[in-house]
Order: C-alpha cells, then structure tokens, then sequence
C-alpha cells in the first residue's frame, strides 16, 4: 500500500511540473504554515510523554496520588492532540507532494525505506499512547502499575525515534554528505544512514528533545492557568495553581540548558558551512537574534515575575520582597545589554555623529562577550527567584544551615564573578577562544545551579515550616504571565524554525537542489512575522479548542462530582 | 518626598529616567557618541516593561499604583482631569503620528550589516575562486617577513589614505566619507572573520557588496581591478599581522591557539 | 467566565501583536538569490533560456554583430529565407546543438559565405555553463530546446575545451601587452607585425599617428571618433572592452600601442 502510493507520488514528480500553487498565501505559505504547526503539535506531544512519565514516577515512589492524577490529566490533553499532529502532517505531505513535487521525488528517492519506517512507528507510537491512556485506571497498583509505566517509557521511545527519523530529513537539507547531486542522489559509499546521520543532525535532535519539554511545560502551564481563571472552587482553583507551577517550573528548568544545546548547533553549522554561519549570525538575518533577544527577555521576565507573585501566598516569603527590585533591576539591564544590536539602525547622520555603523561605546555590548555574559547573569538571577520561592515557608533546622547558606552564597558570587571575569577578558582574546568561553560560562552557571540545589536538598531536610503554601490564591496577573510565556514560547518557536530554514536561502537542499521556483527569495523578518503569528494563532487556536473539547468531556464523564483532593504538604515541585 | 515613594510617581521618573539616561547621558561617556533614536526607543521599552513588572509584582505596590489611574477615570470631582487628558493624549498620539508620516529631507534610517554573508564563490579577474575553505595561499609560501613588508608598502600606497596609518579608520580622506572607514585595530572587527572574508571584501569592494551591506553606500573600490591576488594576500596578511589580531580559525586547528 | 476569556484572548494576541510589530519596523532586508546561475545540476530548460538570454541582449554582447545583416548572420530574424537559428539549425548534419556550440568555441569552422571572420571564441567570454545557456536560448528561437544538464558536464571535461576548469572567461591577470591583445581578440582586427586583418586600423605606427588619450577613448568607446578610411566598419568594434579588461590592463596596452612608432 506505502510502496504503491510512493511510487505513485514519485510519477508524479516526475510528470514534468516543478512547483505548484496555492491560492491567498501561495505553495511556500502553505507549506509553511502547515510544516510549522505540524512541528508545534508534535514538540507538544512528544515534550508532554517525558514529564508525565516522570511525575507518575514521583507518584509511585512518593506514593503521592496528587502527581498520578496529575500524570493522567496530563495524557489526557495528549490524545486529542496525537490526532491534530498526525492530521498537520498528513497535509504537510499532501502540500509538499503537490507544491514541491520535484524536491519530493529527490527525499523520497533517498529516504524512501526511512519513511515506511516513520509511518510504521507512528502505528506503534499511537496504540502505545492508547493503551497507556486508557489503561490508567485498570493497571493502578502493584506489578501492573510499574508495567503501566513502562508502557509511558515506551511512549517515549518511540516518540524520540520518530522525532530523530525527521529530524534526519530536515537536517539532510541543510548539511547533506559531501559529493551529492540532484541527479543521482547520494555519492557512491554513502548510504541512507549517512545521509541521516549528516553534520548538523545530533545537535538538532538534542536541541528539540529539550526544547520539546520546555514547549510542553509551557502549554500544560497556560491549560492549568486557564483552568485556574475558569475555577469555581477553592480545591479547583489550588489544584490548577499547582499544575501551573509544575508546567512553568518544567518549562523553565530545561530552558535553561537550552542555550548549550544552541551553542552546539550553531557550531556544527559553521563548521560545516562557513556561509551559512556568517548568514546566520551577520548576514541578512542578524536582526532576527535582537528579535530572540527580545523574545528570551520576556520569557525570564515573564518567568520571574510569575516566582515574585507567587510568594505572596507563601508564608514567610516576605522577607524576600526587598531583594526582588534588585533583581529586577539585574534583569533589566541584562536584558537591554542582550537586546543591543551589533548593526544599528540608523540615518546617515546618525551614522555620521556614530563614526561608522558600530556605535563606539554601545558597540561593545553589541558582541558576543556582552551578551553571553547577560544571558548567563539572567539565568543565575531567575535561579535565585526559584530559591527564594522554594525557601519561602521554610526554616532549615540541620545544625550546618549557615554555613551551607554560606557556601551557596559563595557559589553565586563565584560563578558570576567567573562569568563577568570571561565576558570583560572575551574582548582580548582571538575570537575561536572566546566562542569556548560562552561554553565555560555556561558550565559554570550549571555547575553552580547543581552546586546549590544539592546542597539545598540536604539543607530543607526536616525543615521546620512557617505554614502550608496558601494553594489557590494567587492573583490572576500571575496566570496571565504563565500565558504570556506560553504564547512567547511558542512564537519563538517559530521565529527559530524560520532561522534555521531561512538560512537555506535560495536551497532546498543545500548547494545541491535549488529553488528554482519564484519565491526561491529569503523573505524579510517583516514577512516572516506575520505567518509566524499566523501559524501561533492557527496552533494555539486549535490546542484551546482541544483543551475546550476535553473539558467537555470530563464534565460528561463526572456528572457525579468527583472530589479534587486538596494538595497537602509541601514538597517543593 | 511623600510623592516619591508613590509607585506612580516612581514609575513615570524611572521612564523618563531611563530615557534621559539613553538619550543624554551615554553620549557623555569618554569615546562615546550619540544613541541613534531607534536604540534608544528600544531600550527605554524595555526600561518600561521593567517599572511595569515593577509595579505589579507585590499586591499592595500594584493597588497603589493603580490607584491614582482609577481615581482620574471614575472620580466625580477629576472630570476637568479627565477630559483634559482625553483631549491631549489624542493629540499628542496624532502629533507622533504627523512626525513620522511628514515628509523630510533627511535619509530614511537605513539597515547597514558591517560584516555580510559571504558569497560561496566569487569570480576574481575572470577566473572561478571558491572562498569557502580558502586558506592564504602566502602562510605556506615563501618568507613571511618579505609577504609583510609586500603587504605594508601596498597599504601605505593604496589604504592609507582612507584606513589611516594606525589601522584605526582615521586616515586623512577618511573624515569625507560616510560611513567612515572601516578600523582595523580593534577586536570585533578583521578577527572575527576568516582570511578569505578580508580577501573578499578587498577584491570586489564597496559595489561587490550583498544587499544587506549596502553596495551603493561604501567608498571601498574594486581593488582586483589594480592589485594582483598575491598582492591582495599580501595586504590582507599585514592587516592582521600589524594589529595583532588573528584571523577567526574553525574547529581543532584553532583551538591550539588556546 | 465571558470577560475571562476575552481577557485570555486579548493577552495573547496583544503578546503577538508585539512581537510581529517589532518584526516590522526594523528595516526588510530579503536575501538576495544570486544572479550567477549554477547551471550545471538539475537545470531546466526554462532557466537555461533565461540566462541565456540575459547573456544574449547584454553581457556577451552578441547583438553588436548579430542582428544588423551586415556584419553576422540575423539569428532571432530571418536569415536568407531559412528562418530564424533554431527553425534552420535543425537542417544541420551534426545536430543543432552540437553545431550551435560548435561554432560558439571555434567560429570558424562554419564560416558562413558573405561574412568576415571576426567572431571571436565564445570561451574567452562565457563560462561553459554560459555558453550552453546561449545555446538553449537560440534553440528557442524556432525550435525546440535540447540542451539538458548532460551536455554541460560533458563538454566541460572533453579535452576540446580550454584547459581551465570549467568556467573560463577571458580575463586573466596577464600583464603582457601582446598576450591581452591576442586574448581580447584585437589582432582579429587590428594588424600588429604582419599578423591581424586590416578591418580596423593598424596597431603598428598607432602611436605616430594619434595620442594615448586618443588611443584610450577609442577603446573604450569605439564610436567616439571614426578613424578616416574605416567608416565603413563603423560600429563593429565591440563596445565592452571598458568593462573587460581591468584599469591596470586597459593602461598597459595603451601605453604599449601609444609606443607603437
């Protein structure tokens, strides 16, 4: 069946037609569109399995039946979605059979057996989720629940296979094997593995695998914020205060390993193709990395201010208060620092007062020195929000807490003093060192992240309380931050996926299949912006009408009103 | 004083601050110059974001802040407030507007990428040259010191003028152009890029440009026109050897410079 | 709940609102797709005809020659009642594109009969790639285009091409007179000791007779100023040696035909 409607696409690459059309946003729009959104549902559904299958082993082993509901609640949000990813990418192929007919017939006559076995996993994939799903309540105790969470293991290893099977495609169009044509296909000793397993293809798997999760996180955040707005009762409104914080805290945790995974990519693309890094970073789209910066701001920002608002319903937490204008103050200035563009926008007499394009003293924050250093100033600032956050209600009653509060001060002070240390003396250096400083500053961040945390593991045990986290009563601003990180998250998402395609330029498959087509023009971030809020209003469109759907059908199901158990003591996330 | 420590009041200070500051005080700073107005309308937004974050994070600073833009909206005895307000906020939006839409005569703000993509290949004096991987044929060819002294008497005959005796973008013609030359003698600039960029952007010049550098808008000639490609290499080599900086490497080889 | 949710929906849609706006006021640079096409993988017929027509009108300068009647043979009109090129190559033993890149890199193997040999070798010019594309779009031209990506990578390693690889223009960095004058195809025209035809004024004695300054204008500008005796051949000395040679090259040989006594 596969085989015969390959071929049959096949014949139909080859029937003469190039590209075709397609009405109001044309055959690229529409690929476009429909690649971007398929790509969102999918980071959704396969970031979601990951921490399901985590908190339902918190559930297990803490025997806490709060997290297994909340495991569950999660999946349930995963079926409907299944079905949207699996419908975004049936039209993604039909688009691209039938707008790119030419550059399909060159995938299939390469990836053809890797497709067969991506469709034959996504088989596997959705009967696994079903089971998983539907068998919560039958398989709840004992051997069978761990067999149940193997079953949410399993899930995830198809997931993650299927994601690296594609990513083998789409990364094969940027940094396909040396020696490959158009006509005949791979160059001889190069096999269908090597083509998938091409330069940039392990760093974007990493890259999404992590970001899948902080996509995840976000999207459960904004269900649970918006549950919490839409809740009547004070039980239901403290559950879905608590799901919010458990999304936003996933979310936020794992972004924060993200710039590594970033820093990898972009290093392999630049190795692998000098102009296609100099496009990337200081060709036409330099300007879309202010946009990131700007975007990034407002997820810490976003971040932050959730944590800041939080602590009014924890007991104790007050006497932070006045340290977090400080910290703002670090985030802001960070923020602009990041947000300073290397090419200026000016008019010539601006450019005449400046002396060149590079403002003599802004342009030094303008470099990548500046910038990291801000990045890694406002990672380890968001961190201490969430320490604060988790300290709030707690009074440390280990014999060595000062002393470990020492320590963990020390630590701070020593990494960001390292970090300011590598970002000042980056500007002396040939530039190849100071791209491995960035690594060194992020791994002195993480490492001082880790540092803290354990220590801090040890230090809250037996901790005394101030009293219970007040669950539930919270402001509505803070949900409203949790959507504003929801909605950057996503668009951000998609402002990278233009980067990292647009930076093809006039390829389909770089330097070896042009775009011959008119539209083989890069278009403008102005141009960019639109369909990428085109496509986050398309997704977030659908996942609130999901999440409506699967409203619904729970009152269906519990006319009879079952009780929300009240969150009990707490563990901290 | 009392006034002070109202948020609202803190608040439009730390704004108008914060725009005075970008817009006033940077320029003092030694070596600085002044803030194009798009810099400083993107850092004072981000500077509000901040007072807005700022104000609404604690729930009592939140309620006064809000406090006085209730009373001017609901307030019985404020209607003289309130509907002044409503006429000069209007106003001074259609003002904004006027200023942006009115013709001028001065140049529209421009976009200028100091160091532009690279094409994969070029055509230099008629012959193909791939520049991706291209290495400086002179680093493994004959003595170095003889390649640097080829190299300083083609700058001092053709460059200096403009690039100035110090590599700094000062030289004598350099004040007539705009934008001005480009310096070498800095970090940021000639080590963030690879010996074949600098032989690139020698050989075409200002009109062999990519769009997003601007072609029309560099005085930079088309030196293959004059100059032979040893010669180039030879020029390209004294520019990094004179200021110090090196060439941007790739991968393991540039590592060991460590 | 109403208010709630237009409440929702107005945070997210002012976030990306912001976003796309800030997208927008920053200057639209598109990247620009390169002009110089790599015509040697996958091309279509359609692109090869384009560029090749670009060539044809402007940069290899055919229609300085071709087109007038008199000095080349009309190839996008009717010639001696045979049809424009593509309609009368078909007749021709070889095969039409064989014989239209046939006579591109060696013009005088087909001389045609009432016509001087003054057509230079296409490769001193044009890259292979080009040459084709030049091919392609004369074929289409009254008939059918057969070129295809085959042909390019053939010719390019057949041993009849120059030895260079593949794309061969004709500018090299030679700063020896005789050779420039040879490779620019001026001694096609211009006799210089004993070799050349007379179609064009003599490069020997130029220097006796007219100034460096002169000598500079005409090369540049052929139709500035008509040498007496040759107003007949007016207009046939190409107009693109000014963008040809570099301003290093163009000096050299006007000194050295300056020096010509």
């Amino acid at each position: 069946m596969m085989i015969d409607f390959l071929t049959l696409l096949q014949a139909a690459a080859e029937a003469g037609r190039s590209y075709g059309d397609f009405p109001a946003v044309g055959g690229r729009g529409a690929v476009w569109i429909a690649a971007e959104v398929h790509l969102m549902f999918a980071a959704f559904v396969l970031g979601v399995p990951m921490f399901a299958v985590i908190t339902e082993l918190i559930g297990i082993v803490g025997k806490d039946e709060r997290y297994d509901k909340l495991s569950k609640e999660f999946t349930r949000l995963l079926v409907f979605a299944y079905s949207a990813t699996a419908l975004w990418g049936g039209m993604l192929l039909f688009l691209l059979t039938t707008l790119y007919p030419a550059f399909w017939g060159h995938m299939a006559d390469i990836f053809s057996m890797s497709m067969w076995i991506y469709a034959g996993l996504f088989f596997v994939e959705s009967f696994t989720l079903y089971l998983y799903y539907y068998g919560w309540d039958r398989w709840k105790s004992g051997r069978a629940k761990w067999g149940h969470w193997g079953l949410g293991l399993l899930l995830n290893v198809w997931g993650t296979i299927v994601m690296f099977i594609a990513n083998g495609w789409l990364t094969y169009m940027m940094s396909p094997p040396e020696g490959t044509t158009v006509a005949e296909g791979l160059p001889d000793g190069v096999t269908m593995w090597n083509a998938i397993a091409n330069a940039t293809w392990m760093p974007i798997n990493i890259h999404r695998l992590i970001a899948n999760a902080v996509f995840g996180g976000s999207i459960v955040a904004a269900y649970a914020a918006y549950r919490f707005l839409a809740a009547k009762t004070p039980e239901e409104k403290a559950h879905y205060d608590w799901m919010g914080y458990v999304g936003t805290f996933i979310a936020i945790a794992t972004f924060v390993v993200l710039p590594f995974a970033g820093y990898w990519l972009g290093r392999e693309m630049y190795e692998y193709s000098q102009q296609m890094g100099v496009t990337m970073m200081g060709g036409f789209m330099s300007w879309l990395w202010i946009v990131q910066a700007i975007l990034i701001g407002v997820l810490f920002l976003a971040a932050n201010y959730y944590l800041w608002t939080g602590m009014g319903r924890i007991p104790g937490a007050e006497r932070f208060l006045p340290y977090t204008k400080w910290m703002l103050l670090v985030l802001i200035v960070c923020w602009i620092v990041w947000g300073t563009p290397n090419t200026m926008i000016a008019s010539r007499d601006e450019f005449a007062a400046m002396g060149g394009s590079r403002h003599p003293f802004l342009g030094v924050l303008g470099l990548m020195s500046g910038k990291n250093t801000a990045v890694n100033f406002m990672i380890l600032t968001t961190f201490l929000s969430f320490l604060m956050y988790r300290r709030g209600n707690r009074i440390p009653t280990v014999t060595w807490a000062k002393a470990g509060t020492l320590t963990q001060g020390a630590m701070f002070v020593l990494s960001s003093a390292y970090v300011l240390w590598l970002g000042i003396y980056g500007y002396f250096v040939p530039t190849i060192t100071r791209i491995s400083y960035s690594v060194y500053q992020v791994a002195a961040v993480l490492a001082c992240i880790i540092g803290v945390w354990a220590i801090d593991i040890f230090l809250m045990r037996g901790s005394q309380s101030r009293g219970e986290i007040r669950w539930g009563e919270m402001p509505d601003r803070s949900q409203y931050a949790i959507f504003v990180l929801a909605v950057t998250f996503t668009w951000l998402m998609g402002l990278m996926g233009f980067a990292r395609s647009g930076i093809r330029q006039h390829w389909h498959v770089w330097e070896v299949m042009r775009d011959t087509s008119d539209r083989a023009v890069t278009p403008a971030l102005g141009y960019a912006a639109n369909m990428i809020s085109l496509t986050v209003v398309i997704f977030l469109g659908l996942v609130a009408f999901i999440f409506w759907l699967g409203g619904l059908a729970e009152r269906a199901v519990s006319k009879k009103p079952a009780p929300i158990g009240q969150p009990q003591a707490v563990t901290g996330g | 004083m009392k006034h002070l420590k109202h948020p609202f009041t803190q608040a439009v200070l730390l704004i108008v601050g914060s725009w005075a500051f970008f817009k006033f005080v940077i320029p003092l700073f030694p070596g600085s110059a002044p803030v194009p107005q798009s810099v400083v309308l993107q850092f004072t937004l981000i500077a509000a974001v901040g007072v807005l974050v700022y104000v609404s994070e604690n729930e009592e600073r939140w309620t006064q802040f809000k406090a006085p833009i209730t009373a001017t909206l609901v307030d019985a005895n404020k209607k003289w407030l309130r509907g002044g307000l409503l006429t000069v906020i209007p106003l001074f939006i259609g003002f904004v507007v006027f200023q942006a839409a009115r013709p001028t005569v001065g140049s529209t703000a421009q976009l200028r990428s100091i160091h532009p993509a690279p094409p994969g290949q070029i055509t230099f004096q008629g012959r193909s040259l791939a520049l991706e991987g291209l290495e400086n044929p002179l680093r493994s060819r004959g003595s170095l010191e003889e390649h640097y002294e080829t190299g300083k008497a083609i700058y001092y005959q053709n460059c200096m003028p403009c690039h100035g005796d110090l590599l700094d973008g000062q030289g004598h013609f350099g004040h007539g152009f705009n934008p001005t030359p480009l310096a070498f003698d800095r970090a940021g600039t000639i080590d963030n890029l690879q010996e074949s960029f600098v032989f690139w952007r020698i050989a075409k010049g200002g009109p062999g440009l990519p769009r997003e550098g601007t072609p029309w808008n560099s005085a930079m000639p088309v030196w293959e026109d004059f100059l032979t490609e040893d010669e180039i290499w030879a020029v390209t080599m004294f520019l990094y050897e004179q200021s110090g900086l090196e060439p941007r490497t790739w991968g393991e080889e540039g590592e060991e410079h460590d | 709940m109403f208010l709630t949710n237009i409440k929702v929906l107005a945070v997210g849609l002012a976030v990306i609102a912001f976003y796309t706006i800030i997208a927008q006021v920053i200057p639209q640079l598109e990247s620009e797709v390169p002009e110089a096409l790599d015509l040697s993988a996958g091309v279509t017929p359609e692109v090869l005809v384009t560029a090749g027509e670009d060539l044809f009108m402007g940069g290899a300068g055919c229609t300085s020659c071709h087109g007038l009647g008199t000095r080349a043979p009309n190839l996008r009109t009717d010639h001696a009642g045979e049809g424009t090129i593509g309609e009368r190559c078909g007749s021709r033993e070889q095969g039409c594109k064989e014989y239209l890149y046939e006579s591109m890199i060696d013009p005088g193997a087909y001389l045609i009969e009432g016509f001087p040999p003054i057509m230079p070798d296409a490769r001193r010019q044009l890259s292979n790639e080009q040459i084709w594309a030049v091919v392609a779009y004369l074929e289409s031209l009254g008939g059918e285009v057969t070129v295809t990506a085959d042909d390019i990578g053939a010719s390019a390693s057949a041993p009849s091409a120059p030895a260079s690889s593949g794309a061969a223009p004709a500018r090299t960095a030679t700063t020896d007179p005789v050779q420039l004058l040879t490779e620019n195809a001026c001694i096609g025209c211009h006799q210089l000791e004993g070799a050349g035809a007379p179609v064009g004024p003599a490069f020997d004695g130029m220097g006796s007779r007219i100034s460096a300054d002169r000598i500079r204008t005409g090369i540049i500008d052929p139709e500035a100023e008509i040498a007496e005796g040759y107003e007949a051949f007016a207009g046939m000395m190409p107009a693109t040696f000014g963008d040809q040679l570099s301003a290093a090259q163009l000096e050299i040989i006007v000194q050295f035909l300056a020096a010509r006594q």
